[in-house]
């Protein structure tokens, strides 16, 4: 408990920001939607539309998927710069349980910056005298939830690869940058799932595609595992 | 002083200078492929002149969007990060006024910011010669000015929120989260005629214009006194940034 209140403590400043850009944008997009529609498309739309374009496809979309992956960021590699890794590492707890409750929590985290639109939009909308399915926004939830992990688990790997100030969040930009071209090339498409399609609901989300995201995800983070149990501090 | 600088930054500049690299070069040399197969760039893409294919993947789409992203992070710097690692006092106790080392920081820096904002101007030009093409060159400059002067206030409100917060990445969440917020209140009905969204103005979006021939999607003249108002608002972010610095207790 205490090693989750640990990691809590170190990425709280970012989950909260992260919570309260997420809810005031989310706020933003139902309650000012005439104002805000112009930044989304210049078509009229829907609003069942122009909610997807703008938060479950658009700009609140990017905003989680850049939050997510600084979330994964910190561990071992960056408390050896802070001089408190020998601290750490005396704990009577295995590095497996560190990188554990570190995983976990950022998972409990990503989870709810995922589930934050999802609720806000059926929630506000009829102040503005509109409608939206809870089951819908449920949907892109848990396909923002599952995406989420994946993108989270870069971002752990990358903070175990990466040992550099900041070299982690660049690496870990690339990284995604280039699995998101990698995705649509020719010959590769078919053998791996876009992960920005999947939480938008253009691609395929069935349970399938989902459980295999899942895996990828949990692979990502037991490999973050093992090299950090490996390496020399 | 200049050498901490500089080996503070450079596995972050050379990473994002080898992204955008691999970027321009893999947009000119797999233009052919990328138009016939399907790519990682919108359908509309796929047609249309060589010039707004480059302008809508390069200087207003993907390139300049990654550009401004990683610019945060090179932004980032200041003593305060330099506590939490505990060299703050190392770093304080040289015969230097504080002025000179977040100065020699942030002048690092915008050589750093100079050389990614002229990647582009130099690599696109000189491999569309490679693939049987051509970039206008002044073309690719006048972006690369743009480039430059938007990520200098990128990169000030960078240093400055990484000067004022104390977390590690507290500094490049804020950071990101105003630069999106600030493309909202540039939407924002009374101040959209301003132009203040400084993404649409390094891409000089809802600018461009064909020539005569329509096969080159040309920008408009350099407009001067919105590249000083950026410039300046950069310097009062820096200047910001020193004030602070000066009188922070470390």
């Amino acid at each position: 408990m205490m090693l989750l209140y640990k990691a809590w403590l170190e990425s709280r400043t970012r989950f909260l920001l992260g919570l309260v850009a997420l809810s005031g944008l989310s706020a933003v997009f139902v309650l000012f939607n005439h104002d805000v529609r112009a930044v989304v498309t210049d078509q009229n739309i829907s609003y069942g539309e122009y909610i997807w374009r703008g938060i479950f496809k658009g700009q609140l979309r990017d905003i989680f998927v850049i939050l997510t992956l600084l979330l994964g960021l910190g561990g071992l590699d960056r408390e050896r710069s802070y001089g408190t890794a020998g601290h750490t590492l005396a704990l009577p707890v295995s590095r497996w349980r560190l990188i554990a409750a570190r995983a976990l929590t950022g998972i409990i985290e990503t989870a709810l910056l995922a589930i934050l639109p999802a609720t806000l939009v059926p929630a506000l909308s009829p102040f503005i005298h509109e409608s939206y399915p809870w089951r819908l926004a449920f949907q892109f939830g848990a396909l923002w939830t599952v995406g989420g992990i994946l993108i989270f688990a870069i971002g752990f790997l990358s903070s175990v690869l990466f040992a550099g100030e900041y070299s982690a969040a660049v690496a870990a930009i690339v990284l995604l940058f280039g699995y998101s071209i990698a995705t649509d090339l020719p010959g590769v498409e078919h053998y791996l799932v876009d992960i920005h399609d999947v939480m938008n609901g253009s691609g395929p989300h069935d349970v399938t595609t989902l459980a295999a995201i899942s895996i990828a995800a949990a692979a990502t983070i037991w490999l973050a595992g093992y090299i950090t149990s490996r390496k020399d501090y | 002083m200049w050498l901490k600088a500089w080996r503070e930054s450079r596995v972050r500049f050379l990473a994002i200078a080898l992204t955008l690299s691999a970027l321009c070069a893999f947009a000119v040399l797999f233009e052919p492929y990328i138009r016939q197969h399907q790519v990682p760039i919108p359908l509309h893409l796929r047609e249309g002149s060589y010039t707004e294919y480059i302008y809508n993947l390069i200087y207003s789409g993907t390139a300049k969007g990654l550009y401004a992203l990683l610019v945060i992070f090179l932004g980032l710097g200041g003593l305060q990060r330099e506590r939490a690692n505990r060299t703050a006092g190392f770093t304080l106790s040289l015969p230097v006024s504080r002025l000179r080392v977040i100065g020699n920081q942030i002048v690092v820096g915008t050589i750093q910011l100079a050389a990614l904002a002229l990647l582009p101007a130099i690599l696109i030009p000189a491999l569309s010669a490679f693939s049987h093409r051509s970039y206008p060159l002044p073309v690719a400059l006048h972006f690369s000015v743009l480039w430059f002067v938007g990520g200098m206030v990128i990169f000030a409100a960078s240093f400055l929120l990484s000067v004022v917060t104390p977390g590690e990445y507290t500094a490049p969440v804020a950071c990101y989260l105003a630069l999106v917020l600030h493309t909202f209140v540039a939407a924002w009905h009374p101040l959209s005629g301003y132009r203040l969204n400084l993404l649409s103005n390094m891409g000089e979006f809802q600018t461009m214009r064909w020539n005569a021939e329509h096969t080159l999607l040309q920008p408009p003249p350099l407009s001067w006194p919105r590249i000083s108002v950026m410039a300046f608002f950069a310097l009062l972010l820096l200047s910001a940034a020193i004030r602070v610095t000066n009188k922070q207790d470390f």
